[in-house]
């Protein structure tokens, strides 16, 4: 999205996924943007709404990205899928801090309870991140890289072993590219079933 | 024929009232133990496990595990079966009360008696002293009261929308509550009839539906009609999609399953956010260890309106006042252990804001004068007009309200 629109929703995310939803006032915005706040309510009708703006381009952001990787990457077997998919997450999640900052924060998720659109979109969000991880697991399934096992609970458990990793990183309390390395052996000693790895 | 459920209180006498009940109808006798063994076995989990979910005590894992919603779908299964083997049963306990109403051929029995009986009965048979004897039926009535709650959200484990009789045993003599179930069961509402035979089908469907999907560790509950199964999600899920479709995929493998649908529940959308840390606050405490059971029923309806919370003596109420913070008091003045005076007293120095309304069948002037004196909102004689004290009642929320805003 380019010219003022788009500057006014980039801004936000940053803001809003800085120092929260509720702190940033259309004021901040303005200054960031360096328009006046009517420029910013004749895009967007209110800041709920901004809010709702943001959370469809975050999703489309994630799902364009992930699908330019999958079309640039030939997989072997699922098993490599999985780990492409757990080295693409982190890696996305350092290059666009700002999505997964603002995934983190609490204010999505108590503006879902009561804004439909909000809800969905985070649905859609999270259903495209765990989705992947099905996907590879299945294919492994199917190409005998992966072992039998109950491939949607796989595939929410992975899906939150990373979000926790991001946590780490995001709060200060770790830092996660030490762990890198034994993540990538524990997916694999647990899909696998322990079977040596195939590269 | 019918089945017997009975609820009962600790030491309420309940044991002969049943005994009696059981000579005189001929009918199979369970209890809560066989319901657990069975249980135990159909789950192939250890009995104390199971047991445990009985127990007001919840693990604070059980957030992550479910481990007590787990135990209590088994049970309810375990009910399930023991219903679909037999008719002429009495079931004696906890368990009664998984059977959902629909199935009309069940008779719902509680039977309880007022603080001063149970203590006094309780003393022969157990030579403990009264502080023992108390918190034992504390501990009990805590069990029961989290029991109905987590099953009903209702607080009081002896509310008579969960029992078709609510039997002071206290009031009324075995012979006679006896009658007044054999009466009962002798009702035409009370046969079983084609639409209530289904209901117990439906329900044993509904608890294998329980139990699967329990076991992947859902917490979610389960209904049955003509074998279409409604799954009900009371949890905000964000991901409910998948939700659904999981639900979904594990109730169809069971058999008898016609078809499955989702829905949800009340709780699932909370719009407002601070109900989770508020909801249910009861602004009115009541004290009383005389309950009079069964014909103080308006009161204690109107109590409920305006959402209240019981004590049943003056220990426990000062306990209370701290976790529940309510608005408002209504306190008798006889009770065992610190009495109605010395609650007023305490209240009275700790928390002065909280109005206090003294209701006592048998005070004299002079407790009147002494309860004034200390702060009292009002003192009002049993049996008191139910509109004396709603108005009393409005009047001191209103004080208290209008004294918070000055003071803040």
């Amino acid at each position: 999205m380019a010219g003022k629109k788009g500057k006014i929703l980039e801004a936000a995310t940053i803001l809003f996924a800085e120092q929260g939803f509720n702190e940033t006032s259309v004021a901040d915005l303005a200054n960031a943007t360096q328009s006046a706040e009517g420029t910013i309510f004749y895009h967007f009708k209110n800041k709920n709404e901004l809010f709702v703006a943001i959370l469809e381009n975050v999703k489309e952001g994630i799902l364009k990205e992930f699908s330019g990787y999958m079309r640039q990457c030939q997989f072997e077997s699922g098993i490599e899928m999985i780990e492409g998919v757990i080295g693409f997450f982190l890696f996305l999640a350092a290059k666009k801090e700002q999505w997964f900052r603002l995934l983190q924060r609490h204010y999505p998720y108590e503006f879902a309870r009561t804004n439909k659109n909000c809800r969905t979109l985070l649905e859609d969000i999270y259903n495209a991140l765990v989705d992947l991880f099905e996907e590879a697991i299945r294919r492994g399934q199917l190409d005998g890289s992966i072992r039998e096992l109950p491939e949607r609970k796989t595939a929410l458990i992975l899906f939150s072993m990373l979000n926790g990793m991001v946590w780490l990183k995001f709060h200060d309390l770790y830092e996660p590219a030490t762990l890198y390395e034994e993540l990538l052996a524990i997916c694999h000693r647990h899909l696998t079933n322990g079977a040596a790895p195939t590269v | 024929m019918p089945v017997v459920t009975v609820f009962s209180g600790t030491f309420c006498n309940e044991s002969d009232v049943i005994e009696e009940l059981v000579q005189r109808t001929g009918y199979h006798y369970i209890t809560d133990e066989h319901v657990v063994k069975k249980a135990a076995v159909l789950a192939n989990l250890g009995e104390e496990k199971i047991r445990h979910a009985m127990a007001a005590k919840t693990s604070v894992f059980n957030k992550f595990t479910h481990e007590k919603e787990r135990s209590i779908a088994w049970l309810r299964l375990a009910v399930a079966e023991k219903l679909s083997e037999k008719n002429d049963l009495i079931i004696d306990g906890l368990c009664g009360l998984l059977i959902p109403q629909d199935i009309t051929h069940v008779l719902r029995v509680c039977l309880i008696a007022g603080m001063k009986s149970r203590t006094e009965w309780a003393k022969p048979r157990q030579g403990s002293s009264q502080k023992a004897t108390l918190k034992e039926i504390h501990q009990s009535d805590l069990d029961r009261t989290m029991w109905v709650h987590s099953l009903f959200k209702v607080r009081d484990p002896w509310d008579s929308s969960l029992h078709d009789i609510v039997a002071p045993t206290d009031r009324m003599t075995v012979p006679e509550i006896v009658d007044l179930i054999e009466d009962n069961l002798r009702s035409e509402v009370i046969q079983p009839t084609d639409t209530s035979r289904r209901a117990a089908t439906d329900f044993h469907l509904a608890a294998r539906v329980g139990v699967a999907l329990a076991k992947e560790g859902h917490n979610v509950d389960v209904s049955a009609r003509d074998g279409a199964v409604t799954v009900m999600i009371h949890q905000n899920v964000l991901m409910l999609g998948r939700l659904e479709e999981e639900l979904k995929a594990i109730a169809a493998e069971i058999d008898g399953v016609q078809n499955v649908e989702t829905r949800i529940g009340k709780g699932f959308h909370r719009t407002d956010i601070y109900r989770k840390y508020n909801f249910d606050t009861p602004k009115l405490l009541l004290v009383d260890d005389e309950r009079e059971f069964v014909q103080t029923l308006s009161e204690r309806l109107l109590m409920r309106d305006v959402g209240s919370a019981v004590a049943y003596d003056g220990k426990s109420a000062l306990e209370m006042i701290d976790e529940e913070d309510p608005e408002v008091m209504i306190l008798d003045l006889n009770m065992p252990g610190i009495d109605g005076i010395g609650v007023l007293r305490e209240v009275k120095r700790t928390r002065p804001e909280i109005k206090v309304i003294i209701l006592t069948g048998h005070g004299s002037d002079k407790d009147r004068e002494i309860c004034m004196e200390l702060g009292a909102f009002a003192y009002l004689q049993k049996p008191v007009n139910i509109d004396v004290l709603s108005e009393k009642l409005k009047e001191a929320k209103e004080k208290m309200r209008h004294n918070r805003n000055g003071l803040s």
